[in-house]
């Protein structure tokens, strides 16, 4: 991950909550959706992204992100993004219809109800 | 993205298909021999065994050409097969049973969805067949036969799915591990000295290739083994194992120590070395490293430097008496050296005809061609002469005959050159000049009597063209090596400065007077993340070629980690890394590197031994960029590199500078930097102007005693058009996503505006730097406001490729989504991606700059 985003990782006993700050593009995708998967044990059930920290995602940062759908998918695990409504990450994730792979949250609580152990 | 790793090649799919479809033929043929059932339909079986024989070993023949989907047909034929011999068998026998191997090969081999197709096909079939026989219980025969395989099924689809994703975690974190492992290889490989890594007990760690030539140890032998037995003499171990603890209980979070020490090699012979040892705490482990450089091979080297200089100066002091006792010592002058061949050549026709008291001398060149041209001459005069071929008149005579002639009373056509008809010229003579066996030129002399030459004159002339010969050699040497490092040093110079919004930026760089050589004065502009753009002075210690290909790692490397968002200090630490591990010990460099930052109002620098830059600030008499020092690169292994800071008003200029311009011989160097400053504070602020009137002031007109570089920048308020040129690498998105926000800022875009735009932007970015072919290629982005309409062009020099997988139509649709109008235009030379929007902005229209 270089410096221009960063991942910070944080199990909620069985969903993992990674979250990414700074600008996502084609420079530090790649290295940002193996930080992610590694981070996720194969007993987790779900996977959180959190993007409300995020200030920028390109096309290669939502190509990054199917990747970890399918990735998760082949483990039988669900993902998770949150991407704030009027966030300029929103409207990317908004145009390219990603909520046909996963589910868009609000915000992270909204993301974690209804998940096992996340909520509490 | 990477898919799931298949776990099966599909020849060991079709390979167990052929197996399949084998055993299933035996097993039935085997039931048939047996004594059985009579209400089975024997000849129908045999049939069916025979075909799946004959489709075993079609499969097993054509195993290489094989393809996914003919696995699939061929299964449903297995299928087939078993639902016939289920109806052939009749209902009292078990070969319901043989669905299973069906399922369990679709379930094994395929996608959890094409192995239920599998099994929704065995179902219906089996299905038919029941009703067709309409035993008792159909329902619970149906369950059975189809239950089971489902079942177990399942539970392989599921074991192996589990199997399939560890794998490709274990595949990808192998992949980076192995990446991170070559890259710290290649660096500690590459460096000339020993480099081992100890754990706390002592025990060798990593041992480099340096460290295998150092101490005869290979890494394999030497991994695993304590370093004290292994290399440490038995007398110094206890010395070794104090020191080691006392570093590992330093405070010191990185403590480094230095040590004149002593190892055996592994042939036993002994050395004296410098050890630098530093601790490094990895992952919590604190570790010791170590650079080991062997100093009986620098001492060695030292002796043999000496013994060449004193052979050279011995051997120098014999030709000078010889010559002396020949009057030939004129011709031996260390000034010829640093020389143009013509002034060379001038002055050696001077000298030799001094030497021989000839009336005339000149020097002929041979061309490529067998041509003789006029190199210089002394003596006559008139117009350059033509071209003399090999073998023609006498000049040419003598370099077809390579042997030193002389003629009595030429003939007028015999002369070198025709002026020398007026001087009544009657004695010639004439010498090769010869470099490795080639003719290079003839050396000829000419005198009108009573002057005759004789034979000890042409002894001696020949002499003088071994020497000359000898120096036009080296002069010819050196202005190709010159010429060569000139290029090198000019194609490290940026070719164009980017025209970045906001800031206007000037450069010059002006070569040293032709005597002296190539320096290492360079100089750079890097637009870096966040909208500023860093401006880097530097000096790389030594001349020529050696010191232009250092510019070049320097400049390349410092681009790279200024790209990746690096902090001026950051950037420096790893240049010094660089020049610390990878040149040798005399490579010393200073830089300067100054980040100004528009945006935030602000000027950060860091100076590692170089000049400070100088600041003028309106109203403020010109003040140097003091603070932020450090020594300069190459020097220490670990030097502290502390940033400084100064805000930066609208207006503001910025100087840099190489030392060329502000010494001279002599002088203090305040006196000149007090000059500088002088100069500055009464020169327009455009960069351009200011360049010229500086070097207009401080450079002499024949050109400086070394080079200079300078380097000027004003904040300049924002227009309405702005082009940069970046480099075409994915380090360079986020400085070009700074530069358009800051420019859409000022033309009051609304937020959402600007994040659309510069998203935009930023996927045709991507295009570029995936169509940019060769690395280092630049991409070029050109942007204008008009009415209200944003207009940008960015263009690569690579060739358009149609978008391939789903990644890169998705950056096109995200473009489409995000502008008004979207085009492409590829052509041979590189594609240009437009796109316009008209905004709204945030308070209306804003027309104007400022």
């Amino acid at each position: 991950v270089t410096d221009l985003v960063e991942v910070e990782t944080e199990e909620r006993g069985d969903v993992v909550v990674a979250r990414v700050t700074g600008e996502l593009d084609i420079a530090g995708a790649s290295s940002t959706g193996a930080a992610i998967g590694d981070a996720v044990p194969t007993s987790a059930r779900a996977l959180v992204v959190d993007f409300s920290g995020l200030d920028f995602i390109d096309s290669s940062g939502v190509a990054m992100l199917f990747g970890l759908v399918r990735r998760l998918g082949s483990r039988r695990q669900e993902l998770r993004v949150v991407a704030p409504l009027g966030d300029p990450v929103a409207r990317v994730l908004e145009i390219v219809e990603f909520d046909r792979a996963a589910p868009v949250h609000r915000t992270l609580e909204d993301a974690l109800a209804g998940l096992p152990a996340g909520g509490g | 993205v990477r898919a799931l790793p298949e776990l099966f090649d599909v020849r060991v799919k079709a390979r167990a298909l052929a197996y399949l479809f084998g055993a299933g033929a035996g097993l039935g043929m085997l039931t048939l021999l047996l004594p059985h059932d009579p209400a089975v339909d024997d000849r129908g079986l045999w049939i069916l065994a025979a075909v799946a024989v004959a489709i075993a070993g079609l499969i097993y023949l054509r195993v290489d050409r094989a393809r996914e989907w003919q696995l699939h047909v061929v299964l449903a034929g297995g299928t087939t097969i078993l639902h016939f011999a289920n109806y052939f068998a009749g209902t009292s026998t078990l070969y319901p049973l043989l669905y299973t191997w069906s399922a369990l090969y679709a379930f094994y081999f395929f996608e959890l969805q094409l192995a239920l197709v599998h099994m929704a096909y065995i179902g219906a079939g089996y299905a038919v067949v029941l009703a067709i026989q309409d035993p008792t219980s159909p329902a619970i025969r149906w369950l059975l036969a189809i239950g089971t395989p489902v079942i177990a099924g399942l539970l392989i689809s599921r074991m192996l799915g589990l199997v399939r994703g560890e794998r490709l975690e274990a595949e990808e974190n192998a992949r980076a591990l192995a990446q991170n492992e070559a890259r710290t290889r290649l660096v500690l490989d590459s460096a000339p000295d020993a480099f081992i890594t100890l754990d706390p007990e002592g025990i060798i760690r990593s041992w480099n290739i340096a460290a295998e030539r150092v101490f005869g140890w290979s890494a394999a032998e030497a991994i695993g083994a304590p370093m004290r037995t292994l290399v440490v003499p038995p007398e110094f171990r206890e010395r070794h194992d104090e020191r080691r603890i006392a570093l590992l209980e330093s405070a010191d979070p990185v403590a480094t120590a230095q040590f004149d020490v002593e190892f055996v090699r592994r042939d036993g012979s002994r050395f004296p070395a410098e050890a630098t040892v530093s601790t490094v705490d990895v992952r919590g482990e604190m570790l010791l490293t170590g650079f080991v450089r062997d100093m009986t091979d620098r001492e060695r080297r030292a002796e043999e430097r000496e013994a060449l200089v004193r052979e050279q100066a011995a051997r120098a002091e014999a030709e000078r008496v010889a010559e002396l006792v020949s009057g030939m010592q004129l011709l031996v002058d260390a000034a010829l050296w640093h020389r143009t061949l013509d002034d060379i050549l001038s002055d050696l026709v001077t000298r030799v005809r001094t030497v021989l008291d000839a009336d005339a001398s000149a020097i002929y060149l041979a061309e490529e061609d067998e041509q003789l041209r006029l190199g210089a001459a002394s003596g006559g005069g008139g117009e350059e002469p033509e071209p003399i071929a090999f073998g023609e008149g006498f000049v040419g005579r003598v370099a077809r005959a390579r042997q030193p002639m002389r003629l009595e009373d030429p003939a007028v056509d015999e002369l070198p050159y025709p002026a020398l008809e007026e001087l009544a010229i009657d004695s010639l003579i004439g010498v090769p000049l010869l470099a490795e066996g080639d003719v290079t030129g003839v050396l000829v002399v000419c005198a009108a009597a009573p002057r005759h030459f004789t034979a000890q004159d042409m002894d001696v002339l020949r002499l003088a063209a071994d020497r000359v010969a000898l120096a036009i050699d080296h002069a010819r040497v050196y202005e190709r090596e010159h010429r060569i490092a000139e290029t090198l040093q000019r194609s490290l110079l940026p070719a164009r400065l980017p025209q970045l919004p906001g800031l206007a930026v000037a450069a010059r760089y002006r070569p040293a007077a032709a005597e002296a050589e190539v320096g290492g004065d360079w100089y750079d502009v890097i637009a870096v993340p966040g909208g500023g753009v860093g401006l880097v002075m530097g000096d790389v210690a030594g001349k020529g070629l050696a010191a232009a290909s250092m510019v070049g790692r320097l400049r390349s490397a410092l681009r790279a980690y200024a790209l990746e968002g690096h902090a001026p200090a950051r950037v420096l630490e790893q240049l010094n890394r660089l020049i610390w591990m990878e040149a040798d010990e005399s490579q010393m460099a200073t830089l300067i590197y100054v980040v100004v930052d528009p945006g935030e109002g602000e000027i950060r620098w860091v100076n590692a031994g170089h000049l400070p830059a100088l600041l003028l600030r309106d109203g403020e008499a010109p003040g140097f960029l003091e603070g932020g020092t450090s020594v300069p690169l190459g020097v220490l292994p670990f030097p502290e590199f502390e940033e400084a800071a100064v805000p930066m008003d609208p207006g503001a200029v910025v100087v840099l500078y190489t030392d060329g311009l502000v010494e001279r011989s002599g002088e203090n160097i305040d006196l000149g930097m007090g000059r500088l400053a002088g100069v500055v504070r009464d020169a327009p602020v455009d960069p351009e102007q200011l360049c010229d009137r500086v070097l207009g002031e401080l450079v002499p007109r024949a050109g400086a005693a070394d080079d200079v570089a300078l380097l000027t920048l004003r904040s300049v308020p924002m227009g309405d058009r702005f082009r940069a040129e970046l480099p075409a690498q994915p380090e360079a998105l986020s400085s070009m996503r700074g530069l358009l926000r800051r420019w859409l800022r000022h033309l009051r875009a609304s937020d959402q505006e600007i994040a659309e735009i510069v998203t935009a932007c930023g996927e045709a970015a991507t295009n570029a730097i995936e169509h940019a072919g060769t690395a280092g290629a630049p991409f070029e982005i050109r942007a204008g406001f008009e009415g209200r309409e944003i207009r940008i062009a960015i263009r690569d020099f690579g060739a358009w490729r149609t978008p391939r997988g789903g990644d890169q139509g998705r950056g096109l649709s995200l473009m489409r989504a995000l502008m008004d109008t979207v085009s492409v235009e590829p052509t041979p030379e590189g594609t240009t991606v437009r796109l316009a929007r008209t905004v709204q902005g945030t308070d209306g229209p804003n027309g104007g700059a400022q």
